[in-house]
């Protein structure tokens, strides 16, 4: 599963800040909070394509994990824990919408793309026409992205971009090894022929 | 080459899910189909590129009114089951007084304290009880008794500088309380059915009180 965020010297720890936080301390809550906030949102982004919605996704994920507190026996990491909530957080919210991959998605879904872009740009000394290049290739693959269906897009974020094993992506969405095995083969078949262009220059 | 829908072991072996004896087998089945060897070479640019332009971590944006908006609707959902239960519902309100945040981020000047009148109304045993209280200035120190000689409540502020001669403090008496959970405001009305105190949140997500100036 995903793994927490690396602990300061110094800093509270999860399972500190998760008893504060299960014994009322809002406190606690909140920096527990803006620890993990940028991961699950990253997390909902990635699977809604959508800024707005994405937002509300993730606030509503730790509003739930909030209210499931009480029931959190630290049997497993705060943020795997966390993660799982928002996962279906989002994933329920998906199947309301019943949104269906290729391409059918409308304009309000795309909107904020280059800002989100340029974020997922490399940080680093790259010369211009090479962080030009990159900020065009970042946008492109969040362009390809959008375009599978949601089913292929969750199995790519969860292994390309949480790192999960196939066994753990089974377990979470909950399907088949098999199943995990195939939408990763389509999706990625998909999206090498959405990205053609880019990579037969490249490669 | 295998048809696309059947190849799981180029997956497997382009995310590291096979042993070592399955990777052997494959690579050599790579060497021995050009076609495969390019195939799983696209397929390995194409997850490079993936995990660099995905990030796993993002910058929210407003991040700090998506904190304090989810503290707030988490008073806002514990003030609903405090009122499904049966208890005061003027308890339930001063939950929000009770929520460390929300005095935390709050900007006003002066001491907030709840007072809940007790007893049966009109009668001798009457008086006020601080549920809550809260100082925006560090090092100062609010605590609260109740004066039966004086028959008043008295609010005590240790570490606060002298307080200027022309500065009023007042308290307030509040009789009910209602609750707009659609606009996240809650109103306290004293025992005439005035509003004396609204308390919500301005665009920014802060705790915003617009108090009632008193009649008369």
């Amino acid at each position: 599963m995903p793994a927490p965020a690396a602990t300061d010297p110094g800093e509270v720890s999860d399972v500190d800040l998760v008893k504060r936080s299960q014994a009322g301390d809002m406190r606690a809550f909140d920096t527990l909070v803006t620890k993990y906030r940028g991961r699950i949102y990253a997390m909902t982004y990635h699977l809604i394509q959508n800024e707005t919605e994405a937002w509300d996704l993730a606030q509503e994920a730790f509003i739930k994990a909030w209210r499931a507190l009480p029931n959190f026996k630290l049997d497993a990491a705060f943020y795997t824990w966390l993660y799982r909530i928002a996962h279906n957080v989002t994933y329920d919210w998906l199947r309301k919408k019943k949104i269906q991959g290729d391409g059918e998605f409308d304009d309000e879904r795309t909107e904020h793309r280059v800002a989100v872009g340029a974020e997922a740009t490399p940080k680093g000394d790259a010369a211009p026409d090479t962080a030009l290049r990159n900020a065009e290739l970042g946008q492109r693959i969040q362009d390809a992205i959008a375009k599978l269906s949601p089913d292929h897009r969750q199995v790519i974020i969860l292994r390309e971009v949480e790192g999960l094993a196939y066994e753990e992506i089974a377990a979470l969405v909950p399907c088949s090894l098999g199943t995990v095995m195939s939408r990763l083969f389509y999706a990625r078949k998909k999206l090498q022929e959405i990205l053609k262009d880019v990579y037969e220059t490249t490669l | 080459m295998k048809p696309p829908s059947e190849n799981h072991d180029l997956i497997r072996w382009l995310d590291g899910e096979m042993t070592d004896a399955e990777r052997a087998a494959f690579e050599g089945e790579m060497k021995a189909d050009p076609a495969l060897a390019k195939e799983a070479e696209e397929m390995r640019s194409l997850s490079a590129s993936l995990r660099t332009h995905l990030p796993a971590e993002m910058k929210v944006p407003h991040a700090d009114f998506f904190n304090s908006q989810i503290q707030m609707r988490i008073a806002q959902l514990e003030m609903e089951d405090s009122r499904q239960k049966p208890e005061s519902s003027l308890e339930s309100i001063f939950a929000l007084f009770r929520q460390p945040w929300l005095a935390a981020a709050s900007a006003v000047a002066v001491v907030v304290a709840g007072f809940l009148m007790i007893g049966p109304g009109g009668t001798d045993s009457e008086h006020s009880l601080i549920l809550s209280s809260y100082t925006p200035g560090r090092g100062v120190e609010a605590s609260t008794y109740h004066d039966s000689a004086a028959d008043a409540t008295v609010l005590m502020l240790d570490g606060l500088d002298e307080v200027p001669a022309d500065r009023k403090i007042s308290g307030i008496s509040v009789h009910r309380s209602e609750t707009e959970p659609e606009v996240a405001a809650t109103t306290l009305f004293d025992a005439a059915g005035a509003p004396l105190l609204v308390i919500s949140r301005d665009a920014a997500g802060h705790p915003l009180f617009l108090r009632n100036h008193p009649r008369g």
